[in-house]
């Protein structure tokens, strides 16, 4: 869907973004992930031609970006940024159908259309179609920023930071708000951030970028396997690498074949061995159950297997 | 709105009655011969005045906000130390001396009053537009650029807009510096309501002097009072405003 | 007046080294126009007498005058070249108000030239070129300013410095101005010193009023309410209906009391006007306080009040101390304002230099009224830059 090809931005002497060359998958949400100044904001910009690569170029859908005229480019690509960035003198429906109004859709539309978005991202339209920016939280601001980027059915998504300014509880709800929608609706999300937790909660893919380079790609779990080498152990935090793998480890994968036993905690097949972790502390249980599910026939998770060496 | 309604009502009956209320003046100042103003009709006065000072405020509201909206796009980056150096020249120098200046080049009447007029209702307009295009946050410009709005878009639905109230309190300035100035521009020849009041000075006529200043001070009052509710954006705003939710 | 070439190296130094800052262009344009007008719209012009209307005459060339205007241009190109680099936009600014002396030198000297043999009663007067060049140089010096978003103070100060020099040396002296002025010289002193008296006491008592309200106004919020409502209000009266509003009254006043008029006070002369200006300065002087008195934040306050400081203590060792820039903000708006408004003291009979003015108008006499204005505005810029030189101390030591 986006194919960055050896693109670079240099400014003056600095350089942002060096040399990088990534592909993101159809219908997957690949997360760019780097501390603040790693050009990971810049590399997504690129996208929508908000900024030019000073060398290489920038493929969606297999077009070079650069032979697009930059509106019509973008009302194509939904773009949700950290601050937001609703028009304050316009009203929830009226920030929602920005797009759809760009490009000529009749009156009637873009009410359906805005009424199915807020639905779509949680939002009871007839409480909120109405009301002016300044009168939402933080997180019902976000989910109409996603709304908006939604509003013209885009098949492509730009994601900069957009839960990192909003408290814990409510970026949590956005996250698997966001992931249903991913579900639901198969668009290709390009999602930046600095937040490890966030990475791996939402990624399909992960690109870890390190003063502008590219320094590891790949799923979560494979990232997390090699992540003994420098940048990527410092950005991941070395005390919780271990932590953060286990998040990325289906517990399924370590249950012993026994009969799960009624008086164990019971942990859902597709708890990852983090949860387990969690839930076992929780309980006080140094065992537990693990139903059958689809092809996994039921087993029991022993803490002694979470804790041997792999 | 009543209220203004009625002051601009009271003011015109007053405008018509001054003239006739001889007994009035003459208790006020016995030592005056000619106590009523009668060179020229009030209204005619009011007339030219507004036209000066309207106009004038006009055509520096056009020059203030395309020169601020220059200076706010990214060529004309160029352009703000100059609009920031005229800006503190200008405020060193009284309206009533850019008037003198321009007297000899231009010769009396309403000419150099009108040319410095506009120099210094233009100022207001452009320093106030520049701040309010400025307080733009920049993450909704980023957003509306994201969204595929082109630049006159933005400026059109996004920034004016939000630019709007203060933009509006510099134009009250620029109008209400306006009318003054037009009244001081009597001294040069200009026709207004501020005539009766330089022409009683020379004569020593202060029951001119008196009626002049009353009715281009009330004639001010209104002009203030007609902006703050034509122009005030709160007002309007919540007048669509659902209750809040929270 | 004269910058010590010390400070100016000291901020130089502070400021960081980059190429073509954003003055750049401006100052260039503005400067190449300044070069440009004495050529486009001539130097001189002289009048066979006052009453005959001064017509161009070209540049009279002498090794004097062609070294000036030499001067005039290599100076215009210094700002250039100096003003694309931001250390050295002082230096620019300096190279200004080189340039502007060196145009009065030459415009001064080709005055003497040209009015050689003629009648004593030939006037020789600047023309349009020199003004426009002037205010050009001007604007491109507060570019030079704009950066540091600070007054071109090295610029006035070295033209004033320029300037006084060339009047001593007599390099003036023909022209037109100059011989005015020499003929006026007792008149033109007593209504500078009128008009800073009236300017000064208008200040003064705007003070006297604004500070205490101020103080009242920080606990009582009716107080400010309404202090604020009344200082906007008048400033939408024009000053001109204001001053002849309070003749009335005063003359009545002083008509019931004739021993006020032993004062100045009556319905013309000083007192209306400097009742009126006054009026004017409440609204920048009371903002100003108050705004300064609030830089001390509401956390601040609190935690003295909780240590045990009086409200007293308070005032005096937080609240002045932190707000002393925000309120010589506030009086430098007021002087500036002051000063201009003192022009218009002339219409009622206070004096000042708009007597200068309107006397000027009256003659349509253009020496006249340039003699009024140019002190004007020159005490205007003095005191924006003594201020903002006040202002920016009180803010340092803070």
């Amino acid at each position: 869907m986006i194919r960055f090809e050896g693109v670079s931005r240099r400014y003056g002497e600095q350089v942002a973004v060096d040399r990088v060359t990534l592909e993101v998958p159809r219908g997957s949400i690949c997360v760019l992930l780097g501390e603040s100044g790693s050009g990971k904001s810049t590399l997504m910009r690129m996208v929508n031609r908000l900024v030019e690569p000073s060398a290489g170029r920038v493929l969606v859908d297999g077009r070079d970006v650069a032979g697009a005229e930059p509106e019509a480019l973008r009302r194509g690509i939904g773009y949700v940024i950290q601050s937001v960035g609703l028009f304050p003198h316009w009203r929830v429906g009226d920030n929602i159908a920005t797009v759809p109004r760009l490009l000529g859709w009749d009156a009637a539309r873009v009410a359906r259309r805005v009424d199915v978005l807020l639905d779509l991202v949680g939002l009871d339209a007839a409480l909120f179609r109405d009301r002016f920016p300044h009168e939402l939280s933080g997180g019902q601001a976000q989910r109409v920023g996603l709304a908006r980027a939604l509003a013209a059915d885009p098949p492509l998504l730009l994601m900069d930071e957009p839960f990192s300014a909003l408290d814990p509880g409510t970026r949590r709800g956005l996250q698997s708000a966001l992931r249903e929608i991913h579900a639901e609706t198969g668009k290709t999300i390009l999602f930046v951030t600095h937040d490890v937790e966030e990475a791996l909660t939402l990624a399909d893919t992960l690109a870890v970028l390190d003063q502008g380079r590219l320094v590891a790609q790949g799923s979560s779990a494979s990232l997390l396997q090699e992540a003994e080498k420098g940048p990527v152990r410092r950005i991941f935090g070395k005390e919780s690498l271990a932590f953060h793998r286990l998040a990325t480890l289906p517990a399924s994968s370590l249950a012993r074949p026994e009969d799960a036993r009624q008086d164990l905690p019971m942990l859902p097949a597709d708890a990852s061995l983090k949860q387990a972790l969690m839930l076992m502390l929780a309980e006080g249980s140094a065992c537990l159950a693990i139903p059958a599910e689809g092809a996994f026939p039921g087993g029991t998770l022993h803490w002694a297997d979470l804790v041997a060496p792999r | 709105m009543i209220l203004l309604l009625g002051n601009l009502l009271l003011f015109l009956v007053a405008l018509a009655a001054a003239p006739r209320l001889g007994w009035l003046w003459q208790a006020l100042f016995p030592g005056i011969s000619r106590p009523v103003w009668d060179s020229q009709s009030w209204f005619a006065l009011l007339a030219e005045h507004l036209m000066l000072a309207l106009g004038a405020t006009l055509i520096a509201a056009l020059i203030g906000l395309s020169a601020a909206i220059l200076a706010t796009r990214p060529a004309g980056r160029a352009l703000r130390p100059l609009l920031d150096s005229m800006f503190s020249l200008a405020q060193a120098v009284p309206p009533i001396a850019a008037i003198a200046l321009a007297l000899p080049l231009m010769g009396f009447g309403a000419a150099p009053t009108l040319l410095a007029l506009v120099l210094y209702a233009a100022l207001p307009v452009m320093r106030s537009a520049v701040a309010g295009l400025d307080a733009v946050p920049a993450a909704v410009l980023d957003a509306a650029r994201g969204t595929g709005m082109g630049p006159g878009r933005i400026l059109a639905q996004i920034e004016l807009p939000l630019a709007l109230p203060v933009i509006q309190a510099g134009l009250r300035v620029a109008l209400v510096l306006a009318i003054a100035t037009t009244a001081v521009g009597a001294v040069a020849g200009a026709r207004c309501l501020g005539t009766p009041i330089v022409t009683g000075l020379a004569n020593g006529n202060l029951s001119w002097v008196l009626q002049g200043a009353v009715f281009t001070a009330w004639l001010a009052v209104i002009a203030d009072q007609a902006l703050r509710l034509g122009l005030d954006p709160e007002r309007r705003r919540s007048n669509g405003r659902l209750a809040p939710a929270r | 007046m004269e910058p010590q070439p010390v400070a100016v190296l000291h901020a130089t130094e502070r400021r960081e080294a980059s190429a073509a800052p954003r003055e750049a262009t401006a100052v260039a344009v503005l400067t190449a126009l300044a070069a440009l007008a004495p050529f486009l719209l001539g130097f001189l012009s002289v009048a066979p007498n006052r009453l005959l209307s001064p017509r161009l005459v070209p540049l009279p060339v002498t090794t004097a005058t062609t070294l000036c205007l030499g001067l005039f241009l290599v100076a215009c190109l210094a700002v250039m070249l100096l003003a694309r680099r931001a250390p050295l936009l002082n230096w620019a600014e300096a190279a200004a108000a080189l340039a502007l002396c060196s145009l009065v030198a030459v415009i001064g000297l080709a005055a003497r030239e040209a009015l050689q043999g003629a009648s004593p009663v030939a006037r020789a007067a600047p023309a349009a070129g020199l003004w426009v060049a002037m205010l050009l140089l001007a604007l491109a010096a507060g570019c030079c300013a704009a950066g540091r978003s600070g007054t071109p103070r090295n610029f006035m100060a070295l033209s004033v410095l320029g300037l006084a020099v060339l009047w001593a040396a007599g390099a003036l002296a023909d022209l037109s101005l100059a011989r005015e002025a020499m003929a006026r010289g007792g008149e033109i002193r007593l209504a500078f010193w009128q008009h800073l008296a009236l300017a000064g006491g208008a200040l003064f008592l705007a003070l006297a009023v604004a500070l205490p309200l101020s103080l009242l106004a920080l606990r009582r919020s009716r107080v400010e309410a309404l202090l604020m409502a009344v200082a906007n209000g008048f400033q939408v009266i024009p000053s001109i209906a204001l001053f002849g509003l309070l003749m009335g009254p005063l003359a009545a006043l002083a008509a019931w009391a004739p021993a006020l008029r032993g004062w100045g006070i009556g319905g013309i002369g000083p007192a209306p006007a400097v009742l009126g200006i006054s009026t004017y300065l409440l609204l920048p002087l009371a903002s100003a306080f108050l705004a300064g008195l609030r830089v001390a934040s509401p956390a601040v306050i609190d935690a003295a009040r909780g240590q045990g400081l009086t409200e007293g203590a308070i005032l005096r060792q937080l609240r002045l101390p932190l707000g002393l820039g925000v309120m010589a903000g506030g009086v430098r708006v007021a002087a500036v304002q002051a000063i201009g408004l003192a022009t218009l003291a002339a219409l009622i009979g206070g004096g000042g230099l708009g007597a200068l003015v309107f006397q000027g108008i009256g003659q349509l006499a253009t020496d006249l009224i340039l003699l009024g204005v140019l002190p004007v505005v020159a005490l205007s810029l003095l005191a924006d830059g003594g201020c903002a030189a006040l202002q920016a101390a009180l803010e340092r030591r803070r």
